[in-house]
């Protein structure tokens, strides 16, 4: 793989409005409750309280 | 020897006789380590919210070297005994904690971002990142977030401890 350019954070964390948020770039989570640790590139996470499938967001902040 | 001691400009103190509890209150992010492993001795609801006779010495620096952050860091009353500090008292004053300096040498971690979901707690993020919330966008280099996951925090997108008051249960 080419170096990248990386003077510039790669990550983007996106509080979006009346929604989750949206993690993109390299990221490892870490869930200590559930005890899992994971690599993704891009997640959305429930800043609601209400999702079903927690830490992950399902869109029942819609409801 | 240079002097990298945390400094507690603003913060709180808090003694047993054998050892001295520093709490640094803007440093905190509530990730909620100290209360939920030893609510006898830190209770954000009681005033003084640490209770230094709640547990035996041993316990509270244990609870108090889980802090991810410098808001809480120990120290022995005996000058004698911080001389030699081991290195996994994370939180003892005489260390930095090494995720909070900066990273130089971390080719393989490098813009990798750390994400933890705290159990019935907060999302604390920790790297290189950008941060946009409500039209805001922060470069962040080395920085550490709190943000709330159970919807209740006054200060959202950031946690202030809500889950607690409103009994927040991550299932």
């Amino acid at each position: 793989m080419e170096a990248n350019d990386n003077k510039k954070s790669l990550t983007i964390v996106e509080v979006i409005d009346d929604g989750p948020l949206k993690i993109s770039g390299n990221i490892v989570l870490k869930d200590l409750k559930r005890d899992i640790i994971d690599n993704f590139t891009e997640i959305l996470l429930c800043r609601c309280g209400r999702s079903g499938n927690k830490p992950y967001c399902d869109s029942s902040h819609k409801c | 020897m240079e002097s990298q001691n945390k400094t507690f400009s603003g913060g709180r103190k808090y003694s047993n006789g054998e050892i001295t509890v520093y709490w640094k209150p803007d440093a905190c992010v509530h990730a909620s380590y100290c209360y939920r492993e030893l609510i006898e001795v830190f209770d954000p609801g009681r005033r003084p919210w640490v209770d230094m006779s709640g547990a035996d010495t041993d316990r509270i620096i244990e609870v108090v070297n889980m802090c991810p952050t410098e808001a809480l860091a120990w120290k022995w009353n005996d000058e004698n005994r911080n001389k030699n500090i081991s290195i996994d008292q994370t939180n003892h004053i005489n260390f930095r904690r090494p995720e909070l300096i900066i990273t130089e040498e971390q080719p393989v971690q490098e813009n990798t971002v750390s994400v933890k979901i705290m159990i019935d707690g907060p999302i604390v993020i920790k790297g290189d990142f950008t941060f946009k919330y409500s039209g805001n966008n922060k470069e962040l280099k080395a920085g550490i977030i709190s943000l709330c996951r159970c919807g209740a925090s006054y200060h959202l997108p950031f946690c202030d401890g809500a889950h607690r008051k409103v009994g927040f249960e991550d299932k």
